[in-house]
């Protein structure tokens, strides 16, 4: 599969006013290429309207949005959107087209040939994890939910779009589908290397998915971090409440039992039986629900079979607590 | 009816198999003239209803209008200007279809939901293939519901026009009423009804043609 490159995405003191409010107030940030930006903050706040305004079906007040250095407002508009892919909540498949027309929809208004439109979709309902024989031909009232949203991301990625915009794309699914969807879109998102900016109201979900998180509040940016970083330092109460009082927690979710210091003085042969098996690439935060669950004080980590070191109940609460 | 006469003499029916197809084929033709006819300007004028919206009030109250004016009295009054002909047949049979027509097609396309809307013109659909690509298949099956009763409405409608020397069908329930023939009359009314019942189940197979997405999960 060709790897797609991302293109940066650049937001320079970019406004939104309508005769009464201001939408979204002089935001500047930039997403590097390849990276998952996701826009979060109560409703309101601006995150979707900022969205819209990078595809134009939001024309920007003020302010520049450029796209590897391209202004969008110098490119025509259904041009610039066919390539930049699209995901909304409610998905808007097409319910007159089968899936596979579904998916083909920018390719065939960029006119592809007919055999490179039918490999591209059963390549993309491949990478999305549907059976191009058995979903080709059926219509969207016949799939489920989180198939749907599939399809959506599916018909999003068809032509190759250097920009991806995802609208709470996993808001309307149940959350053991949506745990799912997003793990394979990240996934995806790696394979590909497209940019995406992605719209949520849900803290979680922008700390799981996002390389960046931008915190809006009234249209404005509060804070734009890593969200380690967003965890460990927040920006102001406001970024402090939003993230939770448990943002140590959840920061353990962000670490691995890899990248922390081990107490290697242990000897494996002589902790107690209990003590469970953990191994690097696994999060810190699994790594405690283990610990809790086995009633045990430590783990120990091993690599490849190899004994590494010992991960203590007291290590990972100095993490929660640490700002590093 | 004259006395000692039968209500059906089937005898009449089984040679007259010729004036028949004559005036089903009139009726046919009166019919598929004036929806057609009738589509386009409804299509056109929908077109601009739901571009310019102001327009929506006007383009209701006319064609409403037109469509509570009796038939009678609206041959009546063409009469003078266009003749016994086709002409006026056809003028009053479209207008009649108008009302109908528009109301279907416009709120066939508003039907469509916002969701898919929105993922269309941010895919890059230009409002034209927004229009012929995704909001008119979707509006088919409404569109298809007002084409039925247009259709039905007009071929009651040609029987009347027989009273300006066209009516297909009608023309045989005139003149049956003119000579007091009662086979001719039931032979009109049975064969326009007839006629109805088959277009209105054939314009149902090719909505389910058209729309094979209807139904489907």
């Amino acid at each position: 599969m060709a790897t797609q490159r991302g293109a940066s995405v650049e937001f320079r003191e970019v406004s939104k006013r309508y005769s009464d409010q201001v939408a979204v107030d002089r935001l500047s940030f930039t997403v590097p290429a390849g990276k998952i930006c996701v826009l979060v903050g109560p409703s309101g706040s601006g995150k979707t309207t900022s969205l819209k305004m990078v595809n134009r079906l939001v024309e920007p007040s003020e302010g520049q949005i450029l796209i590897d250095g391209t202004n969008v407002l110098a490119e025509e508009p259904t041009t610039l959107r066919r390539r930049i892919g699209y995901v909304i909540q409610q998905v808007g498949l097409f319910p007159h087209q089968t899936i596979a027309e579904n998916v083909a929809t920018v390719p065939r208004l960029l006119r592809w040939s007919g055999e490179r439109i039918d490999a591209r979709v059963t390549e993309l309902l491949t990478l999305v994890g549907l059976d191009p024989r058995r979903y080709a031909k059926r219509y969207p009232a016949q799939l489920s939910g989180g198939e749907r949203q599939r399809v959506g991301v599916a018909r999003a990625l068809a032509a190759e779009p250097p920009v991806m915009l995802m609208d709470e794309p996993f808001g309307a699914v149940d959350p053991i589908v949506r745990d799912r969807l997003q793990q394979e879109f990240l996934q995806i998102q790696r394979s590909q290397g497209t940019t995406v900016l992605f719209v949520t109201h849900d803290i979680d979900e922008a700390i799981r998915l996002g390389d960046r998180v931008a915190v809006m509040r009234g249209g404005r940016l509060v804070q734009f971090s890593p969200p380690a970083e967003l965890l460990a330092h927040p920006a102001n109460e406001f970024v402090a409440q939003f993230v939770g009082s448990d943002r140590g927690l959840k920061r353990l979710a962000l670490l691995t039992v890899g990248g922390t210091e081990l107490e290697t003085d242990v000897d494996p042969a002589r902790v107690e039986p209990k003590a469970p098996r953990l191994e690097p690439s696994m999060s810190l935060r699994d790594a405690l629900a283990r610990l809790l669950t086995s009633e045990s004080e430590l783990g120990l980590v091993y690599e490849d079979g190899r004994f590494r070191g010992a991960l203590t109940l007291r290590q990972i609460g100095h993490m929660i607590r640490s700002d590093a | 009816m004259t006395a000692g006469e039968p209500l059906i003499r089937w005898d009449w029916i089984a040679s007259h198999g010729g004036v028949f197809v004559e005036r089903g084929l009139q009726h046919i033709e009166l019919t598929l003239i004036g929806v057609t006819v009738g589509f386009i300007i409804a299509f056109a004028l929908s077109l601009l209803v739901l571009r310019y919206r102001r327009l929506e009030g006007p383009v209701t109250s006319i064609t409403g209008t037109l469509y509570t004016i009796p038939s009678l009295a609206l041959f009546a009054l063409l009469v003078p200007y266009t003749g016994f002909t086709v002409l006026t047949a056809e003028i009053g049979l479209v207008s009649y279809t108008l009302l109908i027509l528009i109301r279907n097609i416009v709120s066939g396309i508003r039907g469509v939901s916002p969701d898919v809307h929105e993922a269309a013109i941010g895919m890059g659909y230009t409002a034209r293939q927004l229009l012929w690509r995704i909001e008119l298949p979707l509006a088919l099956a409404v569109i298809v519901a007002g084409i039925r009763i247009a259709t039905v409405t007009t071929i009651g409608l040609v029987t009347v026009t027989a009273l300006i020397g066209q009516g297909g069908f009608g023309a045989l329930i005139l003149s049956g009423m003119l000579t007091f023939f009662s086979t001719e009359i039931i032979a009109g009314a049975v064969l326009s009804v007839s006629l109805a019942i088959v277009a209105d189940a054939m314009l149902v197979l090719l909505q389910q043609r058209l729309t094979p997405w209807v139904g489907a999960g």
